[in-house]
């Protein structure tokens, strides 16, 4: 996926991420509000990183920011040798799809599609049939313990199973990097915890994370956390 | 993405949302069967509109006379009193000093005018066969001399009779039909002919029943394509000797006395007088200069005027040109005889392929209308679509959001989308053309001719599509171009 003409001469093989002086700002009303302010970070491959920060902090921008779902400003922004900041649309899309991995607070499954329709989904946006598709991705639905909730809707699991099937759908793909928005926030304690436990294994088994928390207990989970305050990184 | 994946699930989308799909369905359902009955009322029209002149001579003319609206008016405030007021009939080739020679046939009077206009050139031609006679006397006496035509007709009094056309009545006659055949080049035949509605009575009927009785010469069955199914039609015969046979259309017979064997050589009675059942009509189906053979009673000429017509018969004189392309030229002809024997007579002229036209062209309107009607059956159901589109694109926004977090391509979103709405379309259009095949027996009951076919189904289906798809786009690409952030934050 790697784009030799986005290629930055001097990035690290080892770097998976890299955002150099990143400024993002929204306009309200006649207000500006500067969110992210000089925002410098790395984050190497198979590390498990945590960006710990209060509300409004500015770490959902951040997080939209390294997703691809929003350009910052100003600044340069590197994901696996791509430059992002260079970047334009459509390319986007498709580094969401083959190079993010997004596993989000509200879970965002589809409601009307049974587990394996949600897991299958960023697969058959790559062009591959639902055939294949179901076939490559049960490995993965295996590690989630979901063999038996493939035909079930999202509203039939509990908050727990159905943040498995987000996760699932995270992986399935095999993205460079898995971006946790607040993972266990909609969960109740001891199933939050199995849900970090996977990401701990997940990290183990050499997948990039990073997750975004208000809560140190959770952050505490990560092998890196850095705090974001007023839209200002503090490691 | 592929097409086939896309497909499934658009497929999924729509089967998780029947209902929602149906009522979103509704107005296309209308506009698919509304279409589907336009293209089927419009090819019965035609259809109907073919078979009803099929038997039709197109080079064939009919002439009639109607009074003036005035001229009706004044005879009906002054009925009872005419005597002998009516011009019958001018002579023909009469020269030129006598058109100011016809009466103006007052109504109040009845009294004998005096002739005052110049002299009767060429008097050997006038026939003792004139039409003449009072209003309510009835017949055609047998005027030996033209002291006696005298009588029959009143001076004009002075006033302008080119302004006062068909103020008297007239009535054509056999001496008319001779008048054309002799004098009107490139026709075929000439027939004259009348019908009225008359009480009928016998056979199988309870009670009297009304029907067209037609009273028609020898060569009516030729010039209006009349195929018997068994005995003879009216002969030269049987109008010369005013006998009181009846040859019954074919429906008549069936109506009347049960079958056409049944019916052969029975006794009908007409106006309470009886006829004997010479012959039977084969189903004609068809309109023949106004009556409706299959349900018509034909009679002689001759008898008919005798018994039936009363006092004011209105026959038709029915002229077939001999070359179509020459009708025009043909009853300018007509006119000017006509003209000459009744100056201030305006005729009625029909010919066949000025009623076909018509029929075809009021046919073509009903189905402009009916096509009219669709389109904004089709355009209001699009909207709908369009509408239903626009509240799930909100709905759906935190979906689309997902599907764009995960890569999904504005093109991908945009064609679910399109498809979707195509999919709805397809599923009315359906729907449409169902329906319509179950309400065209309801049309059919109430005397509409319905003739479904595949092409209307087809067409129906594919303005579905196109209305579906042409108003689905809209939302569809609104949907694409939602912003991935935006659209997944929206709850």
């Amino acid at each position: 996926m790697k784009n030799p003409q986005c290629e930055e001469a001097g990035i690290d093989d080892g770097t998976m991420l890299r955002l150099r002086d990143v400024n993002k700002s929204y306009h309200m009303a006649q207000e500006e509000l500067h969110i992210l302010k000089n925002i410098s970070l790395e984050v190497s491959k198979g590390e498990f990183l945590a960006i710990l920060g209060p509300s409004g902090s500015g770490k959902s921008t951040l997080m939209n920011v390294i997703g691809c779902m929003d350009l910052a400003d100003s600044g340069e922004y590197y994901l696996d040798g791509i430059a992002i900041h260079r970047t334009k649309e459509k390319a986007l899309t498709r580094i969401r799809n083959q190079e993010i991995g997004f596993i989000f607070q509200k879970y965002h499954l589809i409601p009307t599609y049974t587990v394996m329709q949600n897991i299958v989904m960023p697969l058959l946006m790559r062009g591959m049939s639902y055939q294949e598709a179901a076939e490559s991705c049960m490995d993965t639905i295996r590690l989630l313990g979901l063999e038996n909730r493939m035909e079930h809707k999202p509203s039939e699991l509990s908050g727990g199973q159905q943040q498995r099937v987000a996760i699932a759908r995270a992986l399935v793909g095999r993205p460079a990097i898995l971006l946790a928005d607040e993972p266990t926030g909609a969960l109740d304690s001891s199933t939050g915890k199995e849900v970090l436990a996977l990401f701990s294994q997940l990290n183990r088994l050499g997948n990039t994370i990073v997750m975004i928390t208000h809560d140190l207990g959770v952050a505490k989970n990560a092998s890196r956390v850095v705090r974001i305050v007023d839209g200002e990184l503090q490691e | 993405m592929r097409l086939k994946e896309l497909l499934r699930i658009v497929w999924i989308n729509i089967i998780q949302n029947k209902f929602k799909v149906v009522l979103t369905s509704i107005g296309i359902v209308v506009g698919a069967a509304t279409i589907v009955m336009v293209i089927a009322i419009g090819r019965g029209g035609q259809m109907e509109v073919a078979e009803q002149f099929k038997n039709l001579n197109a080079g064939a003319i009919d002439i009639s006379y109607e009074l003036s609206a005035d001229a009706r008016e004044s005879r009906q405030s002054g009925s009872g009193q005419t005597a002998g007021g009516g011009m019958e009939r001018a002579v023909p080739d009469m020269g030129g000093g006598f058109p100011g020679a016809f009466a103006t046939g007052s109504a109040d009077s009845g009294s004998a005018g005096t002739f005052g206009g110049g002299g009767l050139p060429d008097m050997g031609n006038f026939e003792g066969g004139f039409p003449g006679g009072s209003q309510d006397g009835g017949g055609r006496p047998d005027f030996g001399d033209f002291g006696n035509f005298g009588s029959d007709f009143i001076m004009s009094g002075g006033f302008d009779m080119s302004d006062r056309m068909n103020q008297e009545q007239i009535t054509l006659s056999e001496a008319d039909v001779e008048d054309i055949e002799v004098f009107v080049p490139g026709i075929s035949a000439v027939s004259i002919s009348y019908s009225s509605r008359t009480s009928v009575e016998g056979g199988e009927l309870e009670e009297a029943v009304t029907y067209t009785v037609a009273g028609v010469k020898e060569n009516y069955a030729e010039m209006s394509n009349l195929t018997l199914e068994m005995g003879e039609f009216i002969t030269d015969s049987n109008d010369e000797n005013t006998e009181k046979v009846c040859v019954l259309g074919a429906q008549a017979a069936k109506e009347i006395f049960g079958s056409a064997l049944d019916a052969y050589d029975s006794i009908l009675y007409i106006d309470e007088r009886p006829y004997v059942v010479n012959g039977i009509l084969s189903e004609m189906g068809s309109v023949s200069s106004g009556i409706s053979p299959d349900q018509a009673i034909f009679i002689p000429y001759s008898t008919g005027i005798k018994y039936i017509a009363g006092d004011n018969p209105n026959p038709t004189v029915t002229v077939i040109a001999e070359d179509v392309s020459d009708v025009e030229t043909v009853i300018a002809n007509i006119e000017t005889v006509l003209a000459d024997s009744y100056p201030n007579a305006e005729f009625t002229v029909n010919d066949a392929g000025s009623k076909m036209e018509a029929a075809s062209a009021s046919n073509d309107t009903l189905t402009m209308l009916l096509v009219a009607m669709a389109a904004i059956v089709f355009i209001v159901g699009g909207i709908g679509i369009m509408n239903v589109l626009f509240v799930s694109v909100k709905e759906r926004t935190n979906e689309i959001g997902i599907l764009k977090a995960l890569g999904c391509t504005k093109k991908d979103i945009l064609l679910e989308f399109l498809f979707e709405a195509a999919a709805i379309s397809v599923i009315g259009g359906l729907l449409g053309v169902g329906f319509s095949f179950g309400i065209t027996p309801v049309v059919e009951r109430l005397q509409v001719r319905v003739e479904l076919s595949a092409m209307g189904a087809v067409m129906a289906v594919c303005f579905a599509v196109i209305t579906g798809t042409v108003f689905g786009f809209y939302p569809a690409w609104k949907a694409s171009r939602l912003i991935p952030v935006e659209a997944l934050n929206q709850e």
